[in-house]
């Protein structure tokens, strides 16, 4: 083990978003010229960890330390001035100027000799042996080339670590061989790398250290070579369920009903590939995946929310018969609801009342059969939603905002049940709710399973999914890879099935 | 009315749409693969096995021209032999077997209807006669799966979109011969439920119909039809799907023990075929100038030679076959309850062997498969495959 002053640190690292923990008492270190693989599950703390090392948020409680010197990075910019860059998924280059002008973007003088910066450009490409021209325009480069530019701007800029957060999601096999040469190059120079991947083989490949984090808490920091990929599922899913609210594990599964929605072959984009699933009515099919699996994107084109690829794009039938929605009011119609996972965004209007969103609910079902908003009718759907999801607030015309995260949720369900849907989407049903909340929402989706209707609870959680649902549909790279029944379901099947 | 049928014609090929989605369904929940079947027992090999019966006693196997009888041991006797190929097999119950030979005749041996044959209905010759079924009443119903081509062209069939399939009906009291359904897209397996309403399958719509009671002011039409097609007033109640959109080819039903049927699948669906299906330039020239057996076409079995089409590549992926690869051919049976929903179903994998399977019969609590495939009877305890299935 090298016993070198680690060239970052952090101790009892704690973040808090309003008032929940992202992380919670990590300690980190990063040595120099080491290049260091962070793993765990979706919401582990990851992207928080290094966005606090990158000055993008500030830490509640611990602290940093850079070279043994206690510092504190307010701001990226800050962060880069200690020597600490890091290159998101999307890249932050722009896209209409050349490589040259990226790399030296906001170190331009009052006179620009663009001959001068293209030289000098080249030279430090080529010193970190990139092969990019300087002066082509960045809209053009594949993603790997864009990474190199990230890459060279982050050294140009003297950062001794480099953060790289998913860095090869977006990029081909070949281009991955590429990037991990960059790594290696990297490290020569002295550069110390963290590196967040999904992938464990990556992580394994390429990393010197790893450390697992698991619900915002270190897990192990341990060498490569001790690790193997069934000892880091171990510890990214290890967790003692019996003192969770899933404690309870799954004796019987529903039976199968009759088979309500078919994907077919389904496209989209980059984000779903050929995936085919089924769901079947008095069933709950829980959906798995990580992060950029395709799982929401699959269940927003059943509803509606967004489109399939316009040639070629697969079928999704509904009781047989093949529907394409291009607005989600025409599948509401055809007993279909998706209750996002975008609450905020997506799920009601703040600024209204409970009762205005739950009507609006209605009236988007009975488009044309209502041709004036009664108030009236507004005001006894309200209270009787209200009543029957037990929403907490003083009444009926409180505003949406004003409401706790569990009870603005009630709100879009009560939104979306209004519609008296056959199949109903749940993305992310308990993100940001109160415990209390979480065992009520779950009592209502079991419910309507057991009413017959066919429920999908997307979710990135292993214990909501395991304990909630009949069978488990495990997405990976844009499709369903594998199938589990709840009865013989474990965090580490699943896991392993979710991870490339 | 016809240039907007058309438009939409183009552009669902050109954008993959409707009719031209080259989409196949998945195998998953009820239908997730295991090993049930290529783990079944083998009961016996076999020269070319067509069709399964049991009159409650024993099992009767259709291969080649004759039937075997096969005691609970497994020992086997020749029961019939006849000069023609069998191509269908089914137990009356007042006694007596139906055979359909060649596809193109009906004969019943034995039981109170002894001697009775039929070479044709609806005026038209009995040409591909695949299944046979039974009821209480003193009927049998027949799927006569095509017009064009008789049973061992199958393949043509499919490759030529054929929807020529019949339901015919036959009175065994009085010899008469009606048409129930017609246009079907390869009817291939029939049952009665217990409403009395026939099941056919349709394979090359992948799916199962059914066939109300046939109107009684249908005329009954007997003898080989010369010249055109007579018109029939009264035209039969149109199927109505039962069962639709399923994963393989139908075959025959069975009936299981405690209600439902058993259903096989001779086949999956693919989408390589299911896009050759859809190009009839390509079809036409590989219809014409290759030999059927490298056809890109469901096949009964595959592996035989390195000239087969693959089916959508990936059969071996770093030195491992890959179990989950799109099969060229596989084996499926599937569980049906009285109404139609899938309960379980048993598969023997794109790796494994015993593909193709035709027939099922359920007797004291085994299932016995006829592996077309590879020639071969099966059986599989009921109770042990349900026991495995609730294991997994």
């Amino acid at each position: 083990m090298n016993a070198a002053t680690p060239i970052l640190a952090l101790r009892k690292a704690t973040k808090k978003y309003s008032g929940v923990p992202a992380i919670e008492d990590v300690d980190f270190d990063l040595l120099p010229g080491e290049v260091h693989a962070i793993v765990g599950e979706n919401g582990a703390g990851k992207s928080t960890l290094t966005k606090v090392m990158a000055g993008v948020v500030n830490l509640t409680s611990g602290e940093m330390l850079v070279e043994g010197r206690a510092v504190r990075a307010q701001t990226p910019t800050e962060a880069r001035e200690l020597g600490i860059a890091m290159v998101f998924q999307e890249t932050s280059l722009v896209p209409t100027m050349t490589v040259a002008q990226n790399l030296y973007l906001g170190q331009e003088r009052f006179f620009n000799r663009l001959r001068g910066i293209y030289i000098a450009a080249q030279q430090f490409m080529q010193s970190l042996q990139f092969d990019v021209d300087p002066t082509a325009v960045v809209s053009r480069l594949g993603a790997a080339q864009k990474q190199m530019v990230e890459i060279a701007r982050a050294v140009l800029h003297n950062a001794k670590v480099i953060i790289f957060d998913e860095p090869t999601a977006s990029l081909t096999p070949e281009e991955k061989k590429y990037f991990f040469d960059l790594i290696a190059n990297l490290k020569k120079r002295g550069v110390s790398v963290i590196f967040i991947s999904h992938a464990l083989e990556e992580a394994l490949q390429v990393s010197d250290r790893i450390t697992v984090l698991r619900d915002g808490r270190h897990v192990v920091t341990d060498e490569t070579r001790r690790f193997d990929r069934a000892r880091i599922v171990q510890a990214m899913v290890g967790r003692d369920l019996s003192q969770t609210l899933y404690g309870q594990r799954k004796t019987s599964v529903r039976p199968q009903g009759r088979r309500v929605l078919s994907v077919q072959n389904l496209r989209m984009a980059a984000m779903v590939k050929n995936n085919s699933l089924s769901v079947f009515a008095g069933q709950i099919t829980g959906v798995f995946g990580l992060v950029g699996s395709g799982r929401t994107e699959t269940f927003k084109v059943v509803a509606g929310v967004a489109k399939r690829d316009f040639m070629h794009g697969g079928e999704v039938l509904l009781d047989g018969r093949p529907v394409r929605y291009f607005v989600p009011a025409a599948a509401v119609r055809d007993g279909i609801v998706y209750v996002t996972e975008e609450r905020k965004l997506e799920g009601f209007f703040e600024t209204r009342s409970i009762a205005d969103n739950i009507y609006l609910g209605l009236l988007a079902k009975l488009r044309g059969q209502r041709t004036l908003v009664s108030k009236a009718e507004a005001a006894t759907v309200g209270e009787h939603w209200i009543k029957r999801l037990a929403i907490r607030a003083i009444g009926k015309d409180v505003k949406a905002i004003e409401l706790s995260g569990g009870n603005q949720q009630k709100v879009v369900i009560a939104k979306s049940l209004i519609q008296e849907p056959e199949l109903i989407i749940f993305d992310e049903p308990t993100r940001g709710v109160d415990v209390g909340a979480i065992t009520e929402i779950h009592q209502l989706i079991n419910r309507l399973a057991d009413e017959g209707k066919a429920v999908v609870v997307i979710s990135s959680y292993l214990p909501e999914v395991m304990s909630l649902s009949d069978r488990i549909l495990v997405q990976r790279m844009g499709k369903v890879v594998e199938e589990i029944s709840a009865l013989d379901a474990t965090e580490e099947k699943i896991m392993y099935a979710a991870i490339h | 009315m016809r240039a907007p049928g058309a438009l939409r014609q183009w552009t669902d090929r050109l954008l993959g749409r409707g009719e031209a989605a080259i989409s196949v369904p998945v195998l998953d929940g009820a239908l997730k693969s295991n090993r049930l079947l290529e783990d079944a027992e083998v009961v016996a090999e076999l020269d070319a096995p067509e069709d399964l019966a049991s009159d409650g006693r024993s099992l009767l196997v259709a291969d080649g021209a004759r039937v075997w009888r096969f005691d609970a041991s497994g020992a086997r006797a020749v029961e019939h032999a006849f000069d023609a190929t069998i191509s269908a097999l089914a137990c009356l119950p007042g006694g007596g077997l139906a055979v359909a030979l060649g596809g193109r005749e009906v004969r019943v041996l034995g039981g109170p209807h002894d001697g009775r044959r039929f070479d044709a209905a609806g005026g038209l010759r009995l040409n591909a006669v695949n299944a046979l079924a039974a009821d209480g009443s003193g009927r049998l119903l027949a799927t006569d799966g095509s017009e064009t081509n008789p049973p061992e062209r199958w393949k043509h069939d499919v490759m030529e979109l054929g929807r020529s399939g019949r339901l015919i009906e036959f009175d065994l009291a009085d010899g008469t011969a009606r048409e129930r359904a017609t246009g079907l897209a390869y009817a291939f397996g029939v049952g009665v439920n217990s409403d009395g309403a026939a099941w056919v399958c349709e394979s090359w719509r992948h799916r199962v119909v059914q066939v109300d009671g046939a109107p009684s002011d249908r005329p009954v039409v007997a003898g080989a039809r010369s010249g055109p097609r007579p018109v029939i007033s009264g035209s039969p109640t149109a199927p109505r799907p039962v069962i639709d959109g399923l994963p393989g080819y139908p075959s025959r039903l069975a009936p299981a023990a405690g209600g439902g049927w058993w259903l096989t699948c001779f086949t999956l669906r693919t989408q390589l075929v299911e896009f050759v299906l859809r190009e009839p330039a390509f079809r036409r020239r590989m219809l014409k100038e290759i030999d059927p057996r490298y056809w890109i076409a469901p096949a009964l079995t595959s592996g035989n030679t390195y000239l087969e089409p693959m089916q959508g590549a990936h059969l071996k992926t770093m030195g491992v076959v890959k179990p989950w690869a799109p099969p060229r051919s596989y084996g499926l049976v599937i569980r049906l309850d009285e109404r139609g929903l899938i309960r379980y179903s048993l598969h023997s994998r794109f790796d494994g062997k015993n593909h193709g399977i035709v027939a099922a019969a359920e007797r004291d609590g085994w299932l016995y498969l006829l592996c077309k495939g590879r020639r071969r009877l099966l059986r599989l305890s009921v109770e042990a495959a349900q026991a495995s299935l609730a294991a997994a």
